[in-house]
């Protein structure tokens, strides 16, 4: 059985399709990840799958409940950190958190350790008793991701859950989802963050437009671009040998050969590491010396450009 | 229970931090009612009403319900808009028991503004007794009610527009408190405002909590039967439509 399970899932605001017949799955105890630009639809399935929204059609069931037809059983077992953490403005962080687990039928004499661990763990300890509206953004999501961590659910949701955060909390978050998973909690996360996505996910979802484009682990999606590796190569005595740049493209693998400067190419190749031997071998043959090799593997970026045509992280998405 | 109760604990006492808001609402009644009211009696010589401030007072605890019922339609599209409906509808609890306690919230509320209002407007009439107490006060709750449920389906088009729903709202403020007898028995309303005012639910709420405090039967709009009738389908419809409305719109519409 499935942990998340979507057919044929569509929802739409007026002429406007957010999600468009989506086929979607989670295996129990993964971390998820939806990668995809603003307006893909990952917020609007997150939202869908948590009963905040109500699709136009299709089914979708979490740990086998039918979202549709059992809302409040399915609300039980997830929880869900927003993308924004709003609407508690005269709130503190350590009341807040009191009435989530609360909520969430947590008892008190659990809860509250919980709470200051978890409040310090994410540097929120200082200011607990702060008002909401006076946290800065990085506070306030941390605040956000931090009723997931006290709830512990067995379906977590994180909708972009290091977004306005500085780097050193980011990893703190990421960890902690991390052990939320170990706990044996099943894990969507949605992001158009790169790194996150590479942190966390045992797989990747890429959606685009609404549908799903491709699922798979990182790896996998990497190895499936073509010419997704870049080997930068920097030889000595190549001018000797004007034959060596269309011999390098001879190689298995190479997608493109680009001169960058005197002695120095740029190889775009399918798998790197099995691309350098024979390209090392060919060297030798041809008595030419090696001075410097460099294997950069595809981003997610790249793997996104692949299979949509467009960038990912552009900077209205950063 | 337990969770309605503490989600209206958890909303409520944003209000009470500090209570600024419902103190205001006192302030405001307090000067409206003993100085334009003191003025206003002195010029009104009415052989039905023996003291027309105390007409006031009750008219002005009465638009104060009104007030407050809106003021829980308007504080359920805040919610929308400011991102924390998104959260209240993911919790666990069922969306009869979030709608409960929504409407809870509104009773609450109206129960900490009237509170002081109402005393000074009980002790300003007198010679009451606790069963006409208790009257009036279930008579405002259940007007509060409507209201709010009214309110609270009306506030479904600020999904779409909140300055649209602002402008209904108001209208309909504007044009409910007027025609009505709320400031003034419908017999020195001109002949054609009559037909308008006996349809405000507003006539129905004054006029029966006047009778229940002591006031001439004869200024009465309708049987108190009728009143009670009306007042009670207005608080059962309005608060069904606006549970029909959550449990079948609020998941549907995008909001904050």
């Amino acid at each position: 059985m499935y942990a998340v399970e979507t057919q044929n899932l569509v929802k739409r605001y007026g002429k406007t399709y957010a999600l468009k017949g989506l086929d979607f799955t989670v295996d129990p105890e993964e971390i998820m990840v939806l990668l995809g630009p603003n307006g893909s639809g990952k917020t609007t399935l997150l939202l869908t799958l948590a009963k905040v929204l109500k699709p136009t059609s299709g089914t979708a069931k979490v740990m086998g409940i039918d979202v549709i037809k059992q809302p409040t059983q399915v609300r039980h077992i997830l929880g869900i950190s927003f993308q924004d953490a709003r609407g508690f403005w005269r709130h503190k962080p350590a009341e807040i958190l009191e009435f989530h687990a609360a909520m969430c039928g947590i008892a008190k004499a659990q809860s509250k350790p919980l709470i200051e661990e978890v409040l310090k763990d994410l540097e929120l300890w200082d200011a607990r008793n702060k008002l909401f509206m006076h946290l800065s953004g990085g506070q306030a999501k941390r605040v956000e991701v931090a009723k997931l961590l006290i709830q512990r659910p067995k379906f977590a949701i994180f909708d972009e859950p290091s977004s306005q955060v500085d780097l050193r909390g980011k990893r703190t978050i990421w960890e902690h989802i991390l052990k939320l998973r170990e706990k044996g909690s099943t894990i969507l996360v949605a992001t158009n963050e790169v790194r996150e996505a590479e942190y966390l996910a045992d797989r990747v979802t890429i959606l685009d437009q609404g549908k799903s484009i491709i699922c798979d682990t990182v790896r996998n999606l990497k190895d499936k671009i073509t010419g997704g590796d870049i080997v930068e190569l920097e030889l000595e005595q190549a001018e000797n040998d004007p034959s060596i740049e269309e011999d390098l493209g001879k190689i298995l693998g190479t997608v493109k050969i680009m001169p960058v400067e005197k002695n120095k190419y740029k190889a775009y190749v399918s798998i790197g590491e099995a691309w350098v031997p024979k390209m090392t071998s060919l060297c030798y043959e041809k008595d030419v010396l090696v001075r410097s090799v460099r294997v950069t593997e595809p981003s997610l970026d790249d793997v996104f450009l692949s299979f949509t045509g467009r960038k990912l992280e552009t900077e209205a998405n950063a | 229970m337990h969770d309605i109760i503490r989600l209206v604990w958890f909303d409520l006492k944003q209000e009470l931090k500090p209570p600024v808001w419902i103190m205001l609402q006192w302030l405001t009644f307090t000067v409206q009612l003993f100085i334009y009211g003191a003025i206003i009696s002195q010029l009104v010589l009415a052989t039905k009403i023996a003291n027309y401030q105390e007409f006031y007072a009750v008219g002005f605890i009465v638009m104060m319900t009104f007030e407050v019922g809106s003021h829980t339609g308007r504080h359920f599209v805040e919610h929308a808009h400011e991102g924390l409906l998104p959260y209240w509808l993911s919790l666990p609890i069922s969306r009869t028991k979030l709608f409960l306690a929504i409407t809870l919230q509104g009773g609450a509320e109206l129960a900490l503004m009237l509170g002081v209002p109402l005393a000074i407007t009980l002790a300003m009439i007198g010679n009451l007794t606790i069963v006409s107490v208790t009257a009036a006060i279930a008579t405002l709750f259940c007007l509060g009610f409507g209201v709010a449920g009214l309110m609270l389906g009306f506030s479904f088009i600020a999904f779409k527009s909140s300055d649209l729903y602002t402008a209904v709202v108001t209208g309909l403020s504007t044009v409910l408190i007027r025609f009505s007898t709320v400031l003034y028995p419908l017999i020195f309303l001109p002949s054609g405002y009559r037909p308008v005012a006996q349809l405000s639910p507003l006539t129905y709420g004054s006029d029966l909590v006047r009778l229940i405090l002591g006031f001439d039967p004869s200024i009465m709009t309708y049987d108190p039967i009728i009143a009670v009738a009306v007042l009670v389908a207005l608080a059962v419809s309005t608060l069904g439509l606006g549970m029909f409305l959550l449990q079948r719109l609020v998941e549907g519409v995008k909001s904050g």
